[in-house]
């Protein structure tokens, strides 16, 4: 029998692995793609939470189209920057930007 | 749904879902990447929908597989320099960052394994979309009205940001 | 349902402000849009003005999911109060600008809704989306010099260590709504049992505390902010480093304080770890640093520990100096940051050993650098010192004596990088003795520090008042 539990290891497994994405890539593009997995692994959290813990008042489930609407922002700002970085050096590795000491 | 096809859906969805995202993180080329992502956020969709989250499972498709689909074309367009077969490299902290988000799944795994959460329920709501509605516009309104005033910021922030910038001077 | 909606004047009259500005910026001809740093400062000036009618209100919204309280009041104020000065001191900036003048003033007003609206939040979803207002739009800001490297490379590095860092925040408020079956902070008080803390809790605090020590930068999570703070425009940096640290404080306090102030043990030991981390960490790197963005970004960091003193304490007085040290802090590192615009804007240079001779050049941006690296040392009779006595009194009251030593031995540290700026300032021989010249507003905004700094050091009563009923909000010890 499938519970609250499965669904929520799942969203660990999920947050996982777009955790070592973010850490590992270096491409911009392929970091922001890591944290969008990250954000997925959430809202499968508040949706199962919503399902089984309040199914009449689904807080959970209003948290989570935010969270979507706070996604689509982030990587709409996050794209332009990275356009504009690669106009400025015609690269998008993040290897390649130390003029900054990271 | 009868139990049995309820566990098989779950297991097909979370195997595709999962095994997406390890091929997003895991595959040298970006393109590859980026069109399991989208493979991936279906699976979530088909998570929503055991859920009984009908309204979440749509907007997953639309939102993700529309904001993915940008992200494709750009993360082909910005790396059309050199070879796209090894568009999509590791840095140097593969093996370290393995060992800090093995170690962070293992604490998340043994504290929730030992939680109790109380009594669950055993169906989610009829009307979920009607409920979603009604809520989004009477309690939390305040965040709905932020959520607007968001997407005008990164409208308009995106615009000023990646506009190209003239060489008169 | 009714809602009051009198009650959110200050939310919309900011809104209407920035949409105003924006709309303006697309009716005005380029050339003639030198006003909106002005227009800019006299609407967030209005606002603020207003904001005092809401002193003393105390009412919950839509059952408690936003708040207007004295304690979300004296956010707003701040985050009015630093927009201000801000607005101010980016005219200079702005001007040489080639273009989306009057949308920077826009997004920066967006930026102060983005607090205003995550101060105010009673429950974690308002909370969440005013922060991702706030961020996004510094995100925007960060990366607004055109064509600079810098700002870009700044930029970037923001946006995927906040992207991931909101990740992070935002799994441990999934946890909590989890534990707590509510998104509203006041019914986590009833929800969350003492007794029986569940393991769920302690991940979602664990998530949670590091996704805030990000946005306050704390250590460990501060490698962003050196880095964003050197790259961004500096009148951005200084919004960055008091209206965002301040509101992220804010909305940790509603949480913490508000939220579970019963189960106080377990975050008190998460935070005092991080304060005293910040307060040495912080304070050591500061002393190399030759460029005056990242030695201020490092003194945050440690500014950042001292105020985590009074979460630590966990008690009314620690909310109080909290608030207060926030709020002259606002001062004290606007003033900073602004004779930084001044100088580089006169010579494009932030280096420390450039500011040599910097009092015969100009005198009053030297002397208001001093009083506002004084202030931040807590020396008196500068309002610091007020600061960092109700902090460290309020944690020696709760016997964590302990903490109360590292932040005095790391304010001692701190002396000594802080007056060897005002040493090059006043002992050291400049390079090329011409006298710089700063424009009207930068003036206007160093005087108004450096005075408010004083005053407030010498009289703290009417601050301490308003910082004593924010923290009566909160039914602690």
């Amino acid at each position: 029998m499938i519970g609250l539990g499965h669904f929520l290891v799942l969203g660990a497994l999920l947050f996982c692995i777009g955790l070592y994405g973010a850490l590992t890539k270096r491409n911009a593009v392929a970091v922001l793609m890591s944290i969008e997995l990250m954000l997925n692994a959430v809202n499968i959290n508040l949706v199962a939470f919503s399902r089984y813990l309040t199914p009449d008042y689904i807080a959970g489930q209003v948290f989570a189209v935010f969270t979507i609407i706070v996604a689509a922002a982030e990587v709409a700002v996050g794209l332009a920057i990275v356009i504009a970085i690669y106009r400025d050096r015609l690269s998008v590795e993040l290897d390649d930007f130390d003029w900054l000491k990271w | 749904m009868s139990d049995a096809v309820f566990t098989v859906a779950f297991y097909v969805f979370s195997a595709v879902t999962v095994l997406a995202a390890l091929g997003v993180v895991l595959k040298k080329n970006l393109v590859h990447s980026a069109l399991l992502l989208i493979l991936a956020f279906v699976g979530v969709a088909g998570i929503y929908v055991l859920l009984q989250a009908d309204f979440i499972a749509a907007v997953q498709i639309l939102v993700y597989a529309g904001a993915v689909a940008i992200l494709v074309a750009f993360g082909v367009m910005l790396t059309k320099r050199g070879d796209i077969r090894e568009s999509n490299l590791a840095n140097r902290q593969k093996w370290p960052a393995l060992f800090v988000v093995a170690g962070v799944f293992a604490v998340i795994y043994a504290l929730l394994g030992q939680t109790n959460w109380g009594p669950l329920a055993a169906a989610g709501p009829e009307d979920s979309v009607g409920i979603l509605a009604t809520l989004m516009l009477t309690d939390f309104v305040v965040p709905f009205e932020t959520a607007a005033i968001l997407l005008t910021v990164a409208m308009l922030g995106a615009i000023v940001i990646a506009k190209e910038v003239k060489n008169s001077k | 349902m009714n809602i009051d909606y009198s009650l959110l004047t200050i939310e919309m009259l900011t809104a209407g402000l920035a949409l105003g500005l924006l709309v303006l910026s697309l009716v005005v001809p380029g050339d003639q849009r030198k006003g909106f740093g002005y227009l800019t400062a006299a609407g967030l000036a209005i606002i603020f003005a207003i904001s005092f009618a809401f002193n003393g209100v105390n009412k919950e919204i839509i059952g408690g999911m936003y708040l207007i309280d004295d304690f979300g009041n004296f956010f707003k104020q701040l985050a009015l109060v630093a927009g201000v000065l801000v607005a101010l001191a980016s005219i200079p900036y702005v001007e040489k600008l080639e273009s989306y003048r009057g949308e920077y003033y826009s997004l920066l007003v967006f930026a102060t809704l983005g607090m205003v609206v995550m101060v105010g939040a009673g429950d974690l979803i308002s909370l969440y989306l005013g922060l991702e207002l706030m961020t996004i739009t510094f995100f925007v800001l960060t990366a607004f010099k055109r064509g600079d490297s810098k700002s870009a490379e700044a930029g970037i590095k923001y946006v995927l260590l906040g992207a991931m860092s909101s990740a992070i925040l935002l799994y441990g408020l999934s946890m909590l709504y989890g534990v707590a079956k509510t998104t509203v902070i006041s019914e986590l008080v009833s929800t969350i049992q003492a007794g029986q803390i569940s393991p769920a809790l302690i991940l979602g605090l664990m998530f949670l505390v590091g996704g805030f020590g990000f946005k306050i930068s704390a250590v460990p999570f501060h490698m962003w902010s050196p880095d964003v703070y050197e790259g961004a425009p500096t009148p951005v940096t200084s919004y960055l480093a008091v209206g965002s640290k301040a509101a992220a404080f804010a909305a940790f306090v509603r949480i913490f304080m508000g939220g579970m102030p019963q189960i106080q043990e377990i975050w008190i030991a998460l935070f005092a770890g991080l304060s005293a981390l910040s307060m040495i960490i912080g304070n050591l790197i500061a002393i190399p640093q030759t460029n005056i963005k990242r030695m201020l970004a490092f003194s945050g960091v440690a500014q950042a520990g001292y105020i985590l003193t009074g979460m630590v304490a966990g008690t009314n007085a620690g909310i109080k100096g909290l608030a207060f040290y926030l709020m002259i802090y606002v001062f004290a590192t606007i003033g900073a940051f602004t004779v930084a615009i001044g100088f580089s804007n006169a010579t494009g240079s932030d280096e420390i050993k450039d500011m040599a001779g910097l009092s015969q050049r100009n005198p009053l941006m030297a002397a208001v650098m001093l009083v506002c690296l004084l202030s931040m040392a807590g020396i008196p009779p500068l309002a610091g010192f007020a600061g960092k006595l109700f902090l460290f009194s309020a944690i020696v009251a709760q016997g964590k004596l302990w903490l109360a030593l590292v932040g005095l031995i790391m304010s001692m540290v701190s002396v000594y990088y802080y007056l060897s700026v005002a040493k090059s300032m006043y002992m050291g021989e400049a390079a090329d003795p011409s006298p710089i010249e700063i424009p009207g507003s930068l003036k206007l905004v160093l005087i108004v520090s450096m005075v408010v700094t004083i005053f407030l050091g010498i009289y703290p009563a009417p601050l301490t008042g308003l910082a004593e009923a924010a923290a009566s909000v909160f039914a602690l010890k």
